[in-house]
């Protein structure tokens, strides 16, 4: 397993200042998928056909209808009939494969998942249903898988949303069984399936097995006729079936009497006369020629008041060996069974034959695989057994838990082996246990599994160890605070003990494992990076930054994935009070950590976060490099372009917008896009309609930047990075633009922009909008003093911004500057401002922070083109003035030969060989990438090129001087 | 009388909770403790003390996991 990393990020949906530990994770599922749980339970050799319910199976899958709901108590034989049904649609398509009949597309595939408790955890259970439908559709899902397991995982329905178009685009029609689906309890799954279940395309029929009737809005289905109901009265046997089962079935051969009375009995329960079959064949066996024992057994049964289970369980197991009885009683504390793991538990050795007897003779014994490895008791036989086990021998419960916990250990299971411990009450080893999954289970977003387990420890345990402490105060975040606060204090305590007095109450750890002590190390990091998301909660800024300060100070050199995120957090800090350079500078820190720690999947979000500072600072140059170099990293891996991504894309586009380049801008935002709800974090995903709306405003559309700034408002979630561009103040500045000045009015009046007050650098956008509104406002007569008001303010801004490096706001500034003494006629004035802003902007190519003024600039520009100038001022002067007509700009982009986007190094090492004669495996190993990036490079080079094939791109790039 | 659902903390409310068959002795382990009654028509009584509303709820799914009939449950008042 490779090494994951937490990031602190960066909000969950509920808004402000809700920092939140989550797993980046880079690819390998936290624990393993059991394959075992998607087995298609294969039917018994010998079995009672069912046509009618196959029947009415058939009907409610080809009549269309959404859901199969098998709902009946245990025994009813659900899952055996559904395994039916699978062997029968197996064989009709395999008939109708033989007789070439057209209609083989309407037999469904069948694909199953059996849950059991742990599949509570929503990530696990979506983790599974995912793995199930990738047996009919092996690429499906698999960017949802990712995103699951991401820092920002999206929301539940967006997740949803993608993978029902995935299950619309499979070309032919399947049935999902959920076997056991009585075992769930959560609530997400409930409201997950029934809004899978409530958008389902037609493709996909739902099977769902239980004991007891989901909460899915059955009645609703009902009435739209989409719901198919097997229920108890429908399963019990018949009588003819019964005569079936016990003569054809089991040989048994029985009077229509006998089998009267055993049906009456049971009252059809399967279980029930399954058990009573094997209770009468364990009669025959102990002596063969005697029927009326046959007969004595029926009589007393039917006579019997007793539970049908009891009375049936005791008289099976009566009749077995002693030696196999011991066995069943003993492994019956196990939720698996395989060959091994009961020779572990049983001190014996002949597990494995022993199962496959079982299997044989029909004792109660599910096969969970097809190489006759894993089974399990059929649940109502486990049942049995685990009663009469503590019954029998209380004592021995224990040590079978311990072996088999000791088994799972030493085959790498490492959940099954906590399971076991804590059943053990072995609550010391457990908790070892616990402790060294802590960070595989953090990394992978199970934190709440892990947490779980924390909760099943006694709080004497729990008290003296660090480790869970500090870990399980961070599961209670953000939700906790109060206790998550005591329990940092408490690992702080026992991490100041002397030496000695910490050695003695924890001598259990310090035995431990070597893997627990290096983990010791960063427990006093870890705690102030917790204490620094508690700051967060509270909206303590200069708390988080202490905390995360402390944290960076003690955390040992190596731990790179906590130092990342004390780094990330430090850095989000210092943005948000405005030091943007020291942001920028942990922000590096945070980005090499974590890329040091989990590579790109681990980094990307830091990156793009480094990106946005640099945005912010008005460094378009280096936010492009940031962007590009990240994004050529995601090329050339194989995994699925991991969350972030397009976040970058949206940087990209605003870069390019700035730089006047429309079309590579809107490019950009298409990208984003086409990556998909995965590749997308969750808090900026407002800053796509932002990006838009200034497109669509640069395109000449306001109307439309104004709707897609009313869309970037639903969509905002906040979080604890600043928003340096609020949505009001973006709609305020279209309006100006527009010369709605009203309604910019109607806006500024509900704010307190005092011109005295002190303009920080949370509120600069707010002050600089404020500004416009003055100079609008000077062409009314009444009003020419309000320039003097927006100079004064400019001059404390620039101010401001000097101490702060902020190249963005300085340009601005002088703008702004400028626009007041234009409007005031002190040309000399506005001429300083001017060229100070151009001096300022020239080596970033900005182009749409002048063009965007409108006029006025124009003519402002035009008065100084007149001027003196330096010749390279005097270039870029008229460069912006040709930019204010689009149609000039545009011809400008087509006339030239040069390219739009440039080749990035990569892909020129990959023209070169694509002037030679190797193939694309040759090609891919000349430059040890794998096929898939090459061909991402090549198409890369192609969309920049405008070619469609290897000729003509290398014709293109020659002409082009680039070979 | 009290009618709420929420009772004492310190005093669990006694249930009693009838189901078809005759269990064995066995169960009282699985039931959480409560004392098993066989009644001569054939059906079985389990008597005892039951946490709150979340360990009844527990109780009952037990006894789902079995396939024990459900006949009644009754909440017995203490004097």
């Amino acid at each position: 397993m490779r090494d994951r990393m937490v990031l602190p990020v960066l909000t969950d949906a509920t808004g402000l200042n809700h920092f939140r530990t989550l797993a980046l994770y880079n690819g390998a599922m936290p624990a393993p998928i059991l394959t075992t749980k998607l087995f298609v339970p294969p039917p018994r050799q010998r079995i009672v056909a069912r046509p009618r319910l196959i029947e009415r199976l058939d009907e409610g899958f080809s009549s269309g209808r959404k859901l199969t709901l098998v709902s009946a108590p245990a025994g009813f034989g659900k899952s055996a009939l559904l395994s039916e049904w699978n062997e029968h649609i197996r064989l009709t398509a395999a008939q109708a494969d033989k007789n070439k009949n057209r209609k083989v597309k309407d037999i469904p595939q069948i694909v199953w998942l059996a849950l059991d408790q742990a599949d509570n955890d929503l990530v696990r259970f979506l983790s599974y249903l995912i793995a199930a439908l990738q047996r009919i559709a092996p690429n499906i899902g698999a960017g949802a898988l990712a995103a699951l397991q991401s820092p920002q995982p999206p929301p539940t329905e967006a997740l949803l949303v993608a993978l029902l178009n995935e299950i619309a685009a499979i070309p032919h029609r399947f049935v999902l069984v959920l076997d056991d689906y009585h075992v769930i309890e959560a609530k997400p799954i409930d409201d997950a399936l029934a809004f899978l279940l409530e958008n389902m395309p037609p493709q996909m029929h739902l099977v769902i097995a239980t004991r007891e009737d989901p909460d899915l809005a059955l009645a609703r289905l009902r009435a739209r006729g989409q719901l198919v109901e097997l229920r108890a009265a429908d399963l019990r046997f018949t009588r003819t079936e019964a005569a079936d089962f016990f003569n054809r079935v089991m040989g048994l051969d029985l009077s229509a009497n006998d089998i009267a009375a055993l049906e009456t009995r049971t009252e059809g329960w399967i279980a029930g006369l399954q058990l009573a079959a094997l209770a009468i064949q364990g009669h025959l066996a102990q002596d063969a020629h005697e029927r009326r024992d046959v007969a004595g057994f029926i009589k007393a049964f039917a006579g019997s008041h007793r539970f049908v289970l009891d009375y049936l369980v005791g008289e099976v197991l009566e009749r077995r060996p002693e030696e196999e009885r011991r066995f069943l009683l003993q492994t019956s504390v196990l939720d698996r069974l395989c060959g091994p793991l009961c020779d572990a538990v049983t001190e014996q050795e002949n597990g494995r034959e022993t199962l496959e007897t079982f299997e044989h003779n029909n004792l109660f014994v599910v096969p969970l695989d097809d190489q006759r490895r894993w089974y399990r008791y059929h649940h109502l036989f486990a049942e049995v057994l685990q009663a009469r086990l503590m019954e029998k021998q209380p004592d021995q419960v224990r040590q079978l838990h311990q072996r088999a916990g000791a088994w799972y250990e030493r085959n790498g299971l490492a959940s099954d082996a906590i399971h076991h411990a804590l059943a053990a009450t072995d609550f010391e080893r457990a908790a070892d246990l616990i402790e060294l999954q802590v960070r595989p289970m953090y990394y992978s977003g199970m934190e709440a599994t892990w947490a779980g387990w924390v909760k099943q420890l006694p709080d004497e345990i729990v008290r003296v160890r660090p480790l869970l402490n500090v870990y399980y105060a961070m599961s209670l975040l953000p939700g906790d605070a109060a206790e998550s606060g005591r329990r940092l204090s408490q690992a702080e305590y026992l991490l100041n003990l002397p030496a000695q007095a910490l050695e003695q109450s924890q001598a259990q750890v310090t035995k431990a494992s070597v893997a627990n002590q290096k983990e010791l190390q960063s427990v006093p990091g870890i705690i102030a990076i917790a204490r620094a998301y508690c700051a967060g909660i509270l909206g303590d800024e200069s708390g988080i930054a202490k905390q995360a300060r402390q944290a960076l100070d003690v955390l040992p050199e190596t731990d790179h994935w906590w130092r990342g995120a004390a780094a990330a957090l430090l850095g989000i800090a210092y943005w948000n009070s405005g030091d943007l350079e020291a942001a920028h500078q942990t922000m590096t820190d945070a980005v090499r950590s974590l890329h040091l720690g989990g590579g790109l999947v681990f980094s990307i979000s830091a990156k793009y976060l480094l990106a946005d500072i640099r945005l912010a600072q008005g460094h378009l140059h280096d936010a492009k490099r940031i962007c590009d170099q990240a994004l050529e990293l995601v090329a050339e891996q194989d995994e699925p372009a991991p969350q972030g991504t397009a976040d970058l894309h949206v940087v990209l586009s605003e870069v390019y917008l700035e730089q006047n380049e429309p079309d590579l801008a809107r490019q950009h935002l298409e990208t984003y896009k086409e990556l998909g709800p995965y590749a997308a974090l969750v808090e900026p995903r407002h800053r796509w309609c932002c990006a838009m709306a200034r497109l669509q405003e640069a395109s000449g559309e306001p109307e439309r930047a104004l709707e897609l700034l009313d869309e970037a408002e639903r969509q905002y979630v906040g979080g604890p990075v600043l928003q340096i561009q609020p949505i009001p103040e973006l709609r305020a500045r279209v309006w100006l633009r527009q010369g709605r000045l009203n309604d910019a009015l109607e806006w500024a009046r509900g704010r307190t922009l005092a011109v005295s007050g002190e303009p920080g650098y949370a509120r600069e956008f707010e002050y600089l909008t404020l500004v416009r509104i003055l100079i609008a406002q000077s062409g009314n007569e009444q009003r020419k003093q309000s320039l003097d008001t927006a100079k004064a303010f400019l001059a404390r801004l620039l101010q401001a911004a000097q101490d702060k490096t902020l190249l963005k706001s300085r340009i601005e500034i002088h703008i702004l500057n400028a626009l007041a003494n234009h409007a005031q006629g002190n040309l000399p004035a506005a001429f300083a401002s001017l060229e100070s802003a151009l001096t300022l902007a020239e080596a970033e190519g900005y182009v749409r922070i002048f063009t965007g003024e409108g006029p006025a600039m124009a003519e402002l520009l035009r008065k100084l083109q007149t001027r003196e100038t330096t010749q390279t001022v005097h270039g870029y002067i008229h460069r912006l003035l040709s930019a204010f007509d689009p149609s000039l700009s545009r011809a400008r982009s087509s006339d030239s030969s040069a390219l739009i986007e440039p080749l990035s190094e990569r892909e020129l090492a990959v023209l070169v060989l694509l002037r030679t004669e190797l193939s694309g495996p040759e090609m891919a190993r000349e430059l040890f990438v794998s096929l898939n990036t090459l061909r991402t490079h090549i198409k890369n080079i192609y969309n920049k090129l405008d070619v469609n094939n290897r000729r003509a791109a290398v014709r293109r790039a020659e002409e082009l001087g680039l070979l | 009388m009290s009618t709420s659902l929420d009772q004492d903390a310190n005093q669990p409310t006694i249930y009693q909770i009838r189901v078809a068959g005759h269990l064995n002795p066995q169960w009282t382990d699985r039931f959480g403790g409560m004392s098993i009654t066989l009644l001569a028509e054939g059906d079985t009584l389990l008597t005892g003390p039951v946490l709150d509303q979340a360990a009844l709820y527990g109780l009952l799914k037990q006894m789902r996991n079995l396939g024990l009939p459900l006949l009644s449950i009754n909440r017995i008042e203490q004097s």
